[in-house]
């Protein structure tokens, strides 16, 4: 459905002038210093997949996704979708896409959230009736009834989200590509937002693409991984594939009722982190030990005040993963 | 000094942009000899009165090089830009008064245009165009007086205007305005007393000549200086409009809050 | 068509945002008039005074004003956001028209559209009475006035690609505003005024470089003095419609330039 490669792309940014009069000599030369932002990717995305692509800041998601939805122009390489190019038919692609950008809204800002979706159907060539139906599905699955006559401007964050979410889908694309649908929602409302994702993954079988620096987007909904960082391919599997691969450590950090407690060797496999009053921090690597053994073994130098566990931070494991 | 920071910092954070700027100028030297042509146009064949052809010229050019003093300032010292973010109020509770703030910066940026945008035009000027330069030192000191009068006559302006967006929320459309009528009442590309006399006498009873007209005839040796008691009249007057704005605008923003 | 269709619907999206806020909107058209009429005034006030320019008259010097006025209304009513290009291009929302299954340049020139109420009533106006005092001398008859009104389209379709052609030049530099004062207003002030006032390379560069004479100038000298022939009219149509043609070229080019270096 989705074919990408060897894909690659180059930003030139102009370099900054030394010396007398740089700001004059600027405006009729530049030298450049060209920048990799996607370096050699490919994949390949079924129908019905579900697929997180994650990387830090800067690694080339979003130039990633504009290319895909034909924005962008590779350097070098292929996009197929549908087995047509974006870029040499951008506007038939586009037809069959629907793109959220988390940070940008598409509506018409100063418009009632309906009149956006007017527009949009006129756009992708919806007739009256076919709109009706699906804006009706579209109302009840993100309720959106309670602010369509409200300018977009007016809307909370939520609110906007789910009014882009209707957007990006109103003309029935069969791929979703959403860069940052959760961003800086509250919990209420990235769950809400993730159970919708999830069933028309299932239910309406919807193949989506999906960027995010949400540890708990990835966990809940994506059956698929591509890891990326600076510009490159760094993983692209299952979950708990990414998980065994990187076998970062569960921190633990016990805090014992007595002192006496403390003197005593960390039992292998935990290592010990640091010791500070009668805490012990250790390390665990889940592939080894679940957590509930590695209480026991911690349970059988005293008796335990308190327990906290950390997981491992997410812009770690991507790090690592490269 | 909080005069000299503020406006430096203008003038070096103007410095930055200034090869846009001067391609910018060839843009503003174009404008100006639109306005010459015309007067040639005209002249074609008349007399035209005390300033002869060249006078006129002369008139015109100057007045287009020092629209970057006394015309072209931010549009209103940009505060609708504040006004809209609501720093405003922030720059409202600073213990320095707003009205200080905003002109010392703006002088930073006169600065800055005189050097980078007046005196290339005008440069320009010299060589392409019969320019009528005056040869005594002090006409050239009493036009420095004149053009910083107009200078802060225009900054009290922007001043006012910009203000206007605290209950217009646009003010860009009175800056241009004000501009349009400056043109037309600061003797701009017309003298004044070539104005119709009903023009004429909305002009006179305005600050407007003092911005374009008395400068430029100074400059030429047309106008005695004591017409700048009048830019100190108008000068003094805007000052006191501007402070009880100032308090206006407190007194809306702890209204409303912004 | 379809594309007609469409266009009509993101226009009349635009103006029901204008109209959300209606203080602003009526404040800014009378302003706009205010400042268009006095603008005229000057160049009247001054032929009023002298009688004529190089022997073009009041009315006269006022139709050449007016035609071009009406002309630039017209372009900056239907695409006004191609003079903004470098605000889209600098906050990146050229990429949001780039998703939607629409010409991008007739995306950007539906955004927000609005009636230069101001600017058409000062301009017909002023054509009102430039024509009428010429019509009263006898010296143009009703002929004229559907010529003018064709001068003014394709005058509209000269600006507009002027415009266009300009706004294009973002896509290599992006910071266009310098530019766009020497070819849109420096360009279009000169043009107010009739172009024999001009010395020869101002008025080679007016016709040939930049040739906004031809919205203006050049077919007047038929329409109103009756020079040359009516092959004037044809010609500047034709240099408005070539301009228009190598422009979407460039703008196609741009584009795809934007899409292969864009950030």
């Amino acid at each position: 459905m989705i074919t990408v490669t060897e894909l690659h792309k180059q930003f030139r940014r102009a370099a900054p002038k030394e010396g007398p009069f740089k700001g004059l000599r600027s405006l009729f030369s530049r030298d450049y210093q060209v920048k990799e932002a996607v370096c050699g990717i490919s994949f390949q995305i079924e129908p019905g997949e579900f697929v997180g692509y994650i990387g830090p800041n800067g690694a080339g998601k979003s130039t990633t996704i504009k290319m895909l939805s034909g924005i962008l122009h590779p350097t070098s390489g292929e996009v197929r979708i549908f087995d047509r190019s974006p870029h040499q038919e951008r506007r038939l692609v586009t037809k069959r896409l629907g793109v959220l950008f988390g940070q940008r809204t598409q509506l018409w800002w100063d418009l009632p959230t309906r009149d956006s979706y007017d527009i949009l159907a006129a756009m992708y060539g919806m007739d009256a009736a076919k709109k009706r139906t699906r804006l009706g599905q579209l109302r009840e699955l993100l309720a959106l009834d309670e602010f369509l006559d409200t300018p977009v401007r007016q809307l909370s964050l939520g609110q906007r989200m789910r009014a882009d979410i209707a957007a990006a889908l109103l003309h029935d694309p069969d791929i979703l590509f959403l860069d940052e649908p959760t961003i800086g929602l509250d919990v209420i409302a990235k769950r809400n937002i993730r159970q919708f994702l999830k069933d028309i993954n299932l239910n309406l079988g919807k193949t989506i693409m999906l960027t995010t620096h949400d540890m708990d987007d990835i966990e809940q909904l994506c059956s698929r991984v591509i890891v990326i960082n600076h510009g490159r391919l760094g993983f692209d599997g299952t979950i708990d594939d990414l998980r065994r691969r990187i076998g970062l450590p569960t921190i633990i950090r016990v805090t014992y009722n007595k002192a006496e407690s403390m003197e005593h060797e960390v039992p292998a496999p935990l290592r010990c982190h640091s010791r500070a009053g009668r805490t012990l921090t250790v390390e665990c690597n889940r592939e080894q030990l679940s957590a509930m053994e590695a209480l026991r073994l911690l349970e059988q130098f005293g008796e335990l005040e308190d327990v906290h566990m950390e997981e491992p931070n997410f812009e770690d494991i991507i790090h690592r993963v490269y | 000094m909080l005069f000299l920071t503020l406006a430096r910092k203008m003038y070096l954070s103007n410095l930055q942009y200034r090869s846009a700027h001067l391609v910018h100028n060839i843009a503003s030297a174009l404008f100006g000899l639109i306005y010459v042509s015309v007067w040639t146009g005209i002249g074609e064949g008349r007399s035209l009165g005390e300033y002869g052809l060249n006078g006129i010229i002369s008139y015109v050019a100057f007045n287009q090089a020092s629209l970057w003093i006394a015309a072209f300032l931010n549009n209103g010292l940009g505060m609708e830009q504040s006004v809209r973010t609501g720093q405003i109020a922030l720059d409202l509770v600073r213990p320095v008064h707003l009205f200080y703030q905003l002109m010392s910066k703006e002088w930073g940026q006169i600065a800055y245009q005189f050097v980078y945008k007046f005196l290339p035009i005008y440069a320009l000027y010299f060589f392409v165009l019969p320019l009528h330069v005056p040869s005594s030192v002090i006409t050239y000191v009493w036009t420095a007086v004149a053009l910083t009068l107009a200078a802060y006559i225009s900054i009290c302006l922007n001043y006012i205007i910009g203000a206007a967006a605290l209950w217009t929320t646009e003010s860009r459309w009175l800056y241009w305005v004000n501009y349009a009528f400056s043109m037309l009442l600061s003797g701009f590309l017309i003298p004044i007393e070539w104005l119709p006399p009903w023009l004429a006498a909305i002009s006179r009873a305005s600050f407007y000549p003092f911005l374009h007209y008395v400068p430029t005839r100074i400059y030429l040796g047309m106008e005695s200086p004591s017409a700048l008691a009048g830019s100190l009249f108008w000068c003094a007057l805007f000052t006191v409009v501007c402070l009880a704005v100032t308090g206006m605008m407190r007194r809306k923003v702890e209204v409303q809050g912004g | 068509m379809k594309w007609i269709h469409m266009y009509a619907l993101l226009v009349r999206a635009s103006i029901r945002s204008r109209m959300q806020y209606k203080f602003n909107f009526w404040f800014s058209s009378i302003m706009a008039a205010i400042i268009n009429v006095v603008e005229f005034l000057m160049l009247a006030v001054i032929l009023l005074k002298f009688g004529h320019i190089k022997g073009w008259s009041l009315a006269e010097a006022g139709y050449l004003y007016a035609v071009l006025s009406l002309s630039k209304a017209l372009y900056r009513m239907f695409a006004s956001d191609v003079h903004h290009l470098e605000k889209y291009l600098v906050t990146g929302s050229l990429d949001s028209l780039l998703l939607r299954p629409v010409p991008v340049l007739l995306a950007l020139m539906s955004q927000n559209f609005s009636i230069k109420f101001g600017e058409l009533i000062q301009g017909i106006a002023i054509l009102a009475f430039s024509m009428g005092t010429m019509m009263q001398t006898g010296q143009i008859t009703w002929t004229a006035l559907p010529l003018t009104v064709i001068v003014i389209l394709s005058g509209s379709v000269l600006l507009f690609a002027i415009g266009l052609l300009t706004a294009t030049a973002g896509f290599w530099i992006t910071r266009i505003e310098e530019l766009q004062n020497i070819t849109e207003d420096a360009a279009r002030t000169a043009a107010q005024y009739p172009m024999s006032i001009y010395p020869k390379w101002l008025q080679g560069l007016l016709i040939s470089v930049i040739p906004v004479g031809f919205a203006n100038y050049m077919p007047s000298l038929y329409i109103l003095r009756h020079e040359a022939g009516i092959w004037l009219v044809g010609l500047s149509i034709l240099v408005a419609l070539a301009l228009f043609t190598i422009a979407l070229r460039a703008w196609k080019i741009g584009l795809a330039r934007y899409q292969s270096t864009g950030s």
